[in-house]
């Protein structure tokens, strides 16, 4: 389903180059400034240019400050004769030069060459080449935002996963949507005429579980996003929601009612081997397996308000996780296992907060007052969210997380929400 | 949960007075009877739900409609809560009351949240609500095989309300199946 490009590695001459310090969470560690030069040629392939691609994508995360480049004379399309000096008067830490060559005109295959640069070292730090079709031009410069990133972070981007969400239309139109991270490329994957909520991608990016109600009840799905096909994970009696895969992707852990009040259950992917995690006459939902694959964390009104806790699969022994605050929601584990990512309720405002789960220091990283269905990248530097334009209709953004940056993703105008966050993928 | 006992030791008390207003608006139900069109099957059959008369006369539909308590449906609840306001417990007391009477008669309740949350902690929170009212029937003698619970969260509700407008979002309603 990932589109297929090659690229060809002309010369690394620093194999492992990373920031020597990237504060990332709580610190408000200054933007690196870095200047995405134009490509030269990139006015020949319609739609965004290489350069806007790459700065907007590098200025979602917060770690970056693109500075513009809109008005430079005789822009530099190689790391040959930099002017080192001019770069650094601009306050350039970091460039990115590159061109776009139409390959074959016939075949419409393009080919970008581009380096990344340190302005104060004064040296060359990658230059690559990447093949691919006319097509893959907004994919290849999110390669390249990507391999930029992992140079100054030592971390993966996530500029080339994808996503999905909820679109609303109105009360009799639903659709289950997947995009690019930014938004481009969607395309509706299940329409309907009932609500559909919780959709969560599996960590192998083969399938996609949901909820949906087009049985007059929440009944859980999932959906093979390669055959298209779908099979009916759980339909019991009462209420059937809130998925979340194992790390593995072989279980689930899922929230069924029968008539009583909303439990957690694990299930094998195929449907089997269900078993209750634990009992109580409390809510417990929103369950969200942390990468141990042992541990689940869930929300639960067991202390009288909603706060998030975590249970071991293997005994049962629950801990309470959040402290701070009386209402805690929708928790969700970074992928290093060390961040909890959760929906606090800040004096009547809603908003999206990260716990260090090694100091439980505590960050709001939204401003609310409508905000929910937090949900990690995958490489868990960004955070997808829905927020209300204009405190009414509900839209999804991306908030870096140190809280700097905070940046819609347009997908239209409907009601857009539950969004999930795909792997990353090669 | 205080509010089960609460409601075992009212309800208790209100069963007998219950009975009375009940006897006394089926009476009131029998006299008005004859506006409707006499000797008109279709008339009958529609006032009847599309169910033949023996089976509207085993779920007692007539009282269903007619009776003024159980005519109310909507149970509300505040914020993030589930406990079942004092002034709700004669309308669960006659819904009880007609459950116990009339066996084959299935009720579903569906509870639902405002938008402020999560939408999977409102449909928890929904659930809890339609099951503190089923609790409060069973404290009443209904049996669970009589009653489904369910919930739609926050799924249909108001996205935009302001304050105490949210309020009508947080309910249970009941349902009864043949209707």
């Amino acid at each position: 389903m990932y589109s297929i490009f090659f690229g060809i590695l002309l010369l690394i001459s620093t194999p492992t180059y990373s920031l020597e310090v990237i504060e990332i969470l709580g610190g408000k560690a200054s933007e690196i400034p870095i200047a995405i030069v134009p490509f030269e040629g990139s006015g020949k392939i319609n739609g965004q240019k290489a350069h806007q691609i790459i700065s907007s994508d590098l200025n979602r995360t917060g770690l970056f400050r693109p500075l513009n480049t809109g008005g430079i004379s005789n822009p530099p399309s190689s790391d040959i004769n930099i002017n080192y000096t001019k770069w650094s008067a601009m306050d350039a830490q970091f460039i990115v030069v590159g061109k776009v060559e139409i390959e074959n005109p016939i075949s419409g295959n393009i080919k970008i060459t581009w380096s990344l640069i340190d302005i104060f070292k004064e040296k060359t730090i990658v230059s690559m080449r990447y093949m691919g079709k006319k097509s893959q031009y907004r994919a290849i410069a999110h390669k390249v935002s990507d391999n930029v990133y992992e140079y100054l972070t030592g971390s993966k981007g996530v500029f080339h996963t994808k996503i999905a969400y909820v679109k609303k239309v109105n009360n009799r139109k639903y659709s289950l949507n997947v995009a690019d991270f930014d938004g481009f490329n969607s395309r509706p994957i299940l329409n309907t005429t009932q609500p559909i909520i919780s959709p969560r991608w599996s960590p192998d990016g083969e399938k996609i579980a949901y909820v949906s109600f087009e049985k007059k009840k929440p009944v859980i799905y999932i959906q093979n996003l390669k055959t298209g096909k779908r099979t009916l994970l759980a339909n019991f009696k009462g209420n059937n929601s809130a998925p979340a895969w194992s790390p593995d992707s072989r279980k689930l852990a899922i929230v069924l009612t029968y008539n009583q009040n909303s439990q957690i259950y694990t299930i094998n992917a195929d449907g089997s081997g269900i078993k209750q995690l634990m009992r109580s006459n409390s809510i417990n939902t929103e369950p969200s397996w942390a990468p141990n694959g042992e541990d689940i964390y869930f929300s639960s009104n067991r202390g009288g308000s909603p706060q998030i806790y975590k249970v071991n699969i293997n005994d049962d022994e629950i801990s309470r996780v959040t402290y701070e605050g009386k209402y805690n929601l929708s928790p969700s584990i970074s992928y290093d296992g060390k961040l909890l990512l959760f929906l606090t309720n800040d004096q009547g405002k809603f908003k999206v907060a990260i716990q260090n789960l090694i100091s439980n220091q505590v960050l709001k990283i939204s401003e609310g007052p409508a905000d929910e269905s937090p949900i990690f990248a995958p490489n868990g530097h960004l955070v997808l969210f829905t927020y209300k334009d204009y405190g009414k209709t509900t839209k999804i953004g991306t908030v870096s997380i140190n809280g700097l940056k905070r940046l819609p993703i347009n997908v239209g105008s409907s009601i857009i929400q539950e969004p999930t966050w795909g792997p990353i993928t090669n | 949960m205080t509010y089960r006992f609460y409601l075992r030791e009212e309800l208790e008390l209100k069963k007998s007075l219950l009975l009375l207003s009940l006897v006394a608006l089926l009476g009131a139900g029998c006299s008005s009877t004859p506006l409707d069109a006499p000797g008109d099957p279709s008339a009958a059959a529609s006032n009847y739900y599309g169910v033949d008369a023996a089976t509207a006369e085993a779920l007692g539909l007539e009282e269903l409609r007619g009776n003024t308590l159980l005519s109310q449906r909507s149970i509300f609840f505040d914020f993030n809560k589930y406990d079942i306001k004092a002034e709700y417990l004669d309308l669960i007391g006659a819904h009880a009351q007609y459950l116990n009477n009339h066996a084959p008669a299935r009720m579903v309740i569906k509870g639902n949240a405002d938008f402020r949350g999560s939408h999977e902690y409102n449909l928890s929170l929904g659930q809890k609500r339609s099951v503190a009212v089923k609790e409060a029937l069973n404290a009443l003698g209904v049996d669970d095989s009589q009653i489904e619970t369910i919930s739609y969260g926050e799924e249909y509700a108001n996205q935009e309300c302001q304050a105490d407008a949210c309020g009508q979002d947080r309910r249970a309603d009941i349902t009864y199946e043949v209707e």
